[in-house]
C-alpha cells in the first residue's frame, strides 16, 4: 500500500485520497492521506525537493 | 515601494505592479504566510511576486503532462469567467465558468457530467463546491491563491491576486503562455498570439 507523502500513514482503502506526479519533476508519485490534505499540510518531493502545496 | 528585486520574470515588473497581481488583502492565512513578501503601511499583505513566478511554471508543467482536455478550469468569481474562457479557448482545457452544479464529476448519468483529470480553480473559497467534488473523486486541485486563501484540500497553489480584473486576466494568460512554452508550441523568445487584453473582463 502506498503511504501519504506528509505524515507517512499508509493510504487506506477507499480512503478519499489523491496521487499525482510531483508537479515540479513529473517523476515521483504524491500521495496524500485524506486529513493532510485537508489540513493543507505541506509536502516535499524526495526526488526533486518540490515544496506543495 | 512594492518592487522586488528579480531577473527572471515572466512579465516585466512594471507590467505586474500596474495590474496589482501581488497585491492580496488586510486578511493573511497561516497557510499563505510562505508566500507573502511583506505588508504594506496601509495593511494590506503583498504576495511574493518571485514564488508567483515560479509557480507559474510549476503549474505549467504540471498540466503539460496531463490531457488538457479533461482539465476543468473554474470560475465563480465573474472577473474570472472570460479568463478562464480565453485560456480555454486556446489551450483545449474545459471551461466551468456557468453555476456548478453538484454531482458535474460524480454523477455519470448527470447530461453535463464530466470526468476530470485535473481542476484548477480561481478561488478555493468561492469555487468550493467545485473543490469537494474534485476531492471526491481523487483529482489533484490547482488554486489561484491570494493572501486570505486556505489551503484545504488544495493540492497546488499559484499565488496571486485572484480578485482583480487585470490580475486574472494576466495569471490565465501568463498561465496560457506557460503551458503552450511547455508544450513546446511556442519558444520564450516568441510572442504570444493573444493579448493580455484579450483575456481582460470588460463587465
Ligand atoms: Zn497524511
Ligand atoms: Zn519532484
Amino acid at each position: 500500500m502506498p503511504s501519504c507523502i506528509s505524515c507517512s500513514k499508509r493510504i487506506a482503502p477507499g480512503e478519499k485520497t489523491v496521487k499525482f506526479p510531483c508537479p515540479s519533476c513529473g517523476t515521483v508519485t504524491i500521495w496524500r492521506c485524506e486529513r493532510c490534505r485537508l489540513f493543507g499540510r505541506t509536502y516535499t518531493c524526495p526526488g526533486c525537493g518540490f515544496k506543495g502545496p | 515601494m512594492d518592487t522586488q528585486q528579480s531577473d527572471t520574470l515572466l512579465l516585466p515588473q512594471e507590467v505586474l505592479l500596474s495590474a496589482g497581481v501581488h497585491i492580496g488583502t488586510r486578511v493573511k492565512t497561516k497557510d499563505m504566510i510562505p508566500f507573502i513578501y511583506k505588508v504594506r503601511p496601509d495593511g494590506l499583505f503583498v504576495l511574493d511576486m518571485d514564488k508567483m513566478n515560479e509557480r507559474v511554471k510549476v503549474a505549467a508543467k504540471f498540466i503539460s503532462r496531463m490531457d488538457i482536455s479533461r482539465v476543468a478550469v473554474a470560475s465563480s468569481k465573474r472577473y474570472g469567467r472570460l479568463p478562464v474562457h480565453k485560456f480555454c479557448e486556446v489551450t483545449g482545457a474545459h471551461p466551468l465558468v456557468a453555476r456548478f452544479t453538484s454531482g458535474t464529476f460524480t454523477n455519470p448519468t448527470y447530461s453535463h457530467y464530466f470526468e476530470p483529470v485535473a481542476v484548477i480553480v480561481t478561488d478555493a473559497l468561492a469555487d468550493q463546491q467545485i473543490v469537494v467534488e474534485a476531492t471526491a473523486v481523487g483529482v489533484p486541485v490547482i488554486a489561484l491563491c491570494s493572501t486570505d486563501n486556505n489551503l484545504s484540500n488544495v493540492d497546488l497553489i499559484i499565488p496571486i491576486n485572484n480578485k482583480g480584473r487585470r490580475s486574472l486576466a494576466i495569471a490565465y494568460w501568463l498561465l496560457a503562455r506557460q503551458l503552450k512554452r511547455e508544450l513546446k508550441e511556442l519558444t520564450p523568445e516568441q510572442e504570444f498570439s493573444v493579448s493580455i487584453d484579450d483575456f481582460e473582463s470588460t463587465m
